[in-house]
């Protein structure tokens, strides 16, 4: 599977509890008229100046190596390195929101406009968490309509500057996949324009190579959780994609 | 309920067109700027980062609050414009090198701004010279630094080994935040302080500057 992908809105668009949940407000709480007025605002706004596209190149373990190493700086104990080894196919990716809704978020900080800025933020922030699930579930599909993969294969990314796979892993991964054809870009911190874009390694492989112990330097600090969500989606007697 | 007070409570309801409007009002007879910011704005943002504090009310709240005190600052800024707008101390802040998570950032700047400290926001992706070049030449109090990334923390690091070799650690301290950051992390590195939210980073840099 390789090239370039589009995605659906209804696929992508958050839910108004998710953006509310990234706020700080619990599902279930009594939202305020003019907090309701914000949300409608920015939902309005992404649906308006999204633009979600993404870029998928499978490769080897082999040809992995290298882009995992990086510049040498990641963690001795980087969580990736335990996984894909053992993966049955790998892929990178890259998605994006596209430039216009991240060139609205700024604008908002900008003038002062927090509010809004902050509720397309997490808006757009969730939606591109949605489109990298999206990806992993079109290449497990993929896969599997090859005969690459069968029940209980399971698809999740991993990301450069997360579980400490160190964030200049970026520069090799961007001259294996060019995500330039869908104009994400990579400064000289290795951090990607436009804001709202995920790059990674998407890993296929038995649920169980996904598991482990987080029990990392790192994982103290840790507040995303995404692993422990992952691990609920393993044990789950349905299989899922991701 | 005084012109003042008013202002405060239309603050903490977030309605940015009611505190222009009374601002107007209050200079318009008279009241001395400082009163209005410090009586009006700063009190209302006050009584918004206690409520935050105390989980009485979430972050969309603050945000708004804080469009409302912007709108009210900005009527303002021009009667200071000799000395400035009065503050009670100058904080940098930014999200480091390698970063560019900056929501947290942005809420710690708006909650000092808020307690009525002057925030130098140098954004994100600040490369560590950045901060302290800033500081020195600002005459800063205090720099903050945030990061959302486990790889990102030797930044902060090398901003505390900056201020070192130019000697200025005794006079500009520093305080950092951010998801991979702890209070161990903050005192391995050498740092001043460490704030687990934004409304304990007020806390933190009032105790810094005090």
């Amino acid at each position: 599977m390789n090239g370039l992908l589009e995605f659906e809105l209804k696929d992508i668009m958050p839910s108004r509890e998710d953006v509310l949940l990234n706020q700080g407000m619990p599902v279930g709480v009594e939202v305020p008229e003019k907090i309701e007025s914000l949300l409608g605002e920015a939902m309005r706004r992404f649906e308006e100046s999204v633009a979600p596209v993404g870029v998928i190149r499978e490769l080897t373990a082999e040809e992995f190596d290298p882009i995992f190493e990086g510049e040498g700086e990641n963690s001795d104990d980087a969580l990736l390195a335990g996984i894909y080894p053992n993966a049955d196919n790998l892929a990178l990716f890259a998605v994006t929101m596209g430039r216009e809704v991240s060139r609205e978020i700024e604008e908002l900080f900008n003038t002062n406009d927090f509010a809004s800025g902050s509720m397309l933020d997490a808006t757009a922030s969730i939606a591109a968490d949605k489109a990298s699930e999206v990806m992993d579930a079109l290449f497990l599909e993929d896969l599997s309509t090859r005969a690459l993969a069968t029940p209980g294969h399971f698809v999740f990314g991993y990301s450069p500057g997360y579980c400490g796979w160190h964030i200049t892993a970026q520069r090799k991964l961007f001259d294996f996949l060019d995500p330039g054809t869908i104009n994400i870009t990579l400064n000289q911190s290795c951090l990607m324009t436009p804001l709202k874009s995920i790059s990674g390694l998407l890993v296929s492989g038995m649920g169980d190579i996904h598991l482990f112990e987080p029990v990392f330097g790192y994982c103290r600090s840790c507040m995303s959780h995404t692993c422990q969500e992952r691990f609920r989606k393993i044990s789950s007697p349905k299989p899922s994609t991701a | 309920m005084s012109l003042l007070e008013e202002i405060s409570a239309s603050l903490q309801k977030g309605d940015d067109n009611e505190v222009a409007e009374l601002t107007k009002r209050a200079i318009a007879e008279s009241i001395d700027p400082k009163e209005i910011l410090d009586d009006g704005l700063v009190g209302g943002m006050d009584i918004i980062g206690k409520k935050f504090r105390n989980h009485e009310i979430f972050l969309p709240d603050v945000l708004l609050a804080a469009r409302a005190m912007y709108a009210g600052m900005d009527l303002l800024k021009p009667l200071f414009l000799k000395d400035g707008m009065p503050h009670i101390g100058k904080i940098v802040i930014g999200t480091v090198q390698g970063d560019l998570h900056d929501i947290g950032k942005n809420l710690v700047g708006i909650m000092l701004r808020g307690a009525g400290f002057e925030i130098i926001d140098l954004g994100k992706d600040v490369p560590p010279e950045d901060f302290v070049d800033t500081a020195e030449r600002e005459g800063a109090d205090v720099i903050g630094m945030s990061t959302l990334l486990t790889t990102t923390t030797p930044m902060m690091t090398r901003v505390i080994e900056i201020l070192k070799e130019r000697g200025l650690e005794e006079k500009i301290s520093t305080i950092v935040g951010g998801a991979p950051v702890s209070v161990e992390l903050a005192q391995e590195i050498g740092a001043s302080s460490y704030g687990y939210d934004a409304a304990n980073a007020v806390e933190k840099v009032r105790e810094l500057t005090a």
